[in-house]
């Protein structure tokens, strides 16, 4: 069988047909807590979190605002979000690392994060996206997305459950961009609900949260 | 059936390369282990006359003192014969010919092998790093090559009763997976 | 034989003391830490979200730890595959039984330090599984997220939260055979007495 001379694989896809930068991140505008949130989900490495991610963002009856709805009314159909932020906010931007970044991935992540507009905030899914997870002392992970980026909410699993995301989101509808001790209040209001009481040892106080730019 | 065409496989490699190779028949599995001279020559021979047209890896292990043993996995998709080729090649001069030239899916099958264990193929194109990002130091996947593992205490190396670990336990303590001789730091 | 004593009569929330008195069942010192059930336990979800949902049976979520069940045997840390479990504990001498004077002293380990870091976890539930004295539970909560990595690190008093979360063990399958120690389903029998 003669060796078939076919091009090598390069960036920008098939010659001719060239889409630019190639495709960004996919984009979902999600209403939590009487806040548009527009989500910028980054599917890094492994995709088992990603999946997780998408089955989130495909319960859009829950998440997205209906354009004739009030935002009001739309968030007292969440359960457990608490009263519903001053509306008008404007819309906060969320990167959403969903994926084990290895270092050679780890540049891209950090475009995608510099080509957000403000304001901005990151939310790291799943524990290789927190630590580098399961695969921490690999050669090639990176250990935590938060190495080369500032992290404000980080969501536990391995995956997190698809619900845990809007927790997460929740968290970040509680820091305001002129409070950075606001992760305190959204720790202390965020998903735990009627059962705040039993999770008596949740810290409140000590929030360890990266410092903004 | 695949049996027959094994065994003439068998014969006809053994035929070709008279004493240079060994050859080992399994299922519908052959293994050949060749000197490095001949490896091109067994390659081109696999692919001409023996219909294995399929290239499906190529990798290596790190045999340790011996060097390193550079396998090849090759199918005939009419024939259905498997066909494992190894060479082995000194770890003071890990060099070997490239099969870039007769099997075009090895190209990049070698920059992994290179980058990953050092073994350079003499003739590839580019043997530029595939897999791991610029600036990386070592070769990852040679036995040596100490894991951030290694570097970490170990929270189970401390004894029950302890809050640092000591050195009075008298039993092996390992993490998991851990090889023999892993020292808990 | 007495039945095995409910963790439902601990003092919830807080340090938990270890209670001075006998360990029921097993008996006596030498036994130390073992017996503890979730028998009876008022099982209560943390989050809303938790508690609406339809979860399957054994759903992991969180691990909490039963204090009064560890023995500090240290296999959790040791067989974790990330490596996330950190244990650290001293010796503390106890006095025989009997009274002063009376009867040979032990010694037993007291934790200092039980943590699991979150972040790291994988939720393969091998810590649960090893765990010879049941001293580790899985709970379906899943809502922790946190503004830090730090705080994904849960020591242990909120370990010690975790645990009014788990649920009863869920029933044997119908046409399972009998558990060992346990009667056949469907049957009150001499688990549910004290």
């Amino acid at each position: 069988m003669p060796v078939v001379d076919l091009p090598a694989p390069r960036p920008g896809g098939v010659p001719g047909q060239e889409t630019g930068q190639g495709a960004g991140p996919g984009l979902e505008t999600v209403l939590v807590g009487g806040r548009e949130i527009s989500l910028s989900v980054i599917d890094a490495g492994l995709a088992c979190c990603a999946v997780e991610v998408a089955a989130a963002l495909r319960q859009r009856a829950a998440l997205v605002p209906d354009p004739g709805e009030a935002p009001a009314a739309a968030a007292a159909d969440r359960v457990g979000s608490g009263p519903p932020g001053p509306a008008g906010e404007g819309v906060l931007h969320v990167l959403v690392v969903a994926g084990t970044v290895t270092d050679k991935l780890a540049p891209l992540v950090l475009q995608a994060y510099q080509a957000l507009p403000e304001p901005k905030r990151v939310l790291s899914f799943g524990a290789c996206s927190n630590s580098g997870g399961p695969y921490w002392d690999s050669y090639s992970v990176t250990k935590g997305v938060d190495q080369f980026i500032p992290v404000d909410s980080y969501v536990p699993g391995c995956p997190p459950r698809p619900e845990t995301l809007l927790h997460g989101l929740e968290l970040l509808a509680g820091v305001t961009d002129t409070d950075a001790g606001g992760a305190a209040a959204g720790a202390g209001g965020s998903g735990t609900g009627g059962g705040a009481a039993a999770a008596g040892g949740h810290t409140s106080g000590d929030t360890g949260s990266q410092g903004r730019p | 059936m695949a049996a027959e065409t094994v065994a003439t496989v068998v014969a006809a490699i053994e035929e070709r390369l008279a004493s240079g190779a060994r050859c080992e028949a399994e299922g519908a599995t052959v293994t050949v282990d060749v000197d490095r001279g001949a490896w091109l020559d067994l390659l081109t021979f696999a692919r001409d006359e023996l219909g294995c047209d399929f290239f499906d890896w190529l990798t290596a292990v790190d045999e340790g003192d011996q060097g390193f043993a550079v396998i090849v996995h090759l199918y005939s998709i009419e024939q259905r014969h498997h066909l494992l080729l190894r060479t082995l090649v000194p770890r003071g001069e890990p060099v070997l010919a490239s099969a870039a030239a007769v099997f075009r899916g090895a190209g990049w099958a070698e920059r992994e092998t290179h980058e990953m264990f050092g073994v350079r193929f003499e003739g590839h194109p580019d043997l530029a790093p595939l897999l791991l990002p610029e600036g990386f130091e070592g070769f990852p996947l040679r036995k040596e090559f100490m894991l951030a593992a290694r570097a970490q205490d170990w929270p189970g190396a401390r004894e029950p009763g302890e809050r640092e670990p000591s050195e009075r336990t008298r039993r092996r303590l390992r993490p998991p997976g851990a090889p023999e001789g892993w020292q808990a730091r | 034989m007495a039945g095995p004593v409910s963790v439902a009569d601990l003092p919830q929330g807080g340090d938990a003391e270890r209670p001075g008195r006998s360990r029921g069942a097993t008996g006596g010192a030498a036994t130390a830490g073992r017996g503890w059930t979730t028998e009876g336990l008022p099982y209560r979800s943390a989050s809303t979200d938790v508690a609406a949902a339809d979860l399957p049976a054994r759903s992991r979520g969180v691990i909490g730890l039963l204090e009064e069940n560890c023995t500090v045997c240290m296999l959790c840390a040791r067989e974790c595959p990330d490596w996330c479990i950190y244990v650290e504990s001293h010796k503390e001498p106890v006095p025989g039984s009997g009274g002063p004077g009376q009867g040979r002293a032990r010694v037993r380990n007291a934790l200092d330090r039980f943590a699991i870091d979150f972040s790291l976890c994988m939720y393969c539930g091998i810590c649960v599984e090893v765990c010879p004295y049941d001293a580790l539970f899985w709970s379906p909560e899943y809502a922790y997220p946190a503004a830090g990595v730090a705080e994904l690190t849960h020591e242990r008093d909120r370990l010690r939260e975790w645990m009014w979360t788990v649920p009863p063990p869920p029933e044997p399958d119908p046409g399972a055979p009998p558990l060992p120690g346990v009667s056949p389903p469907g049957d009150a029998g001499p688990a549910s007495g004290s």
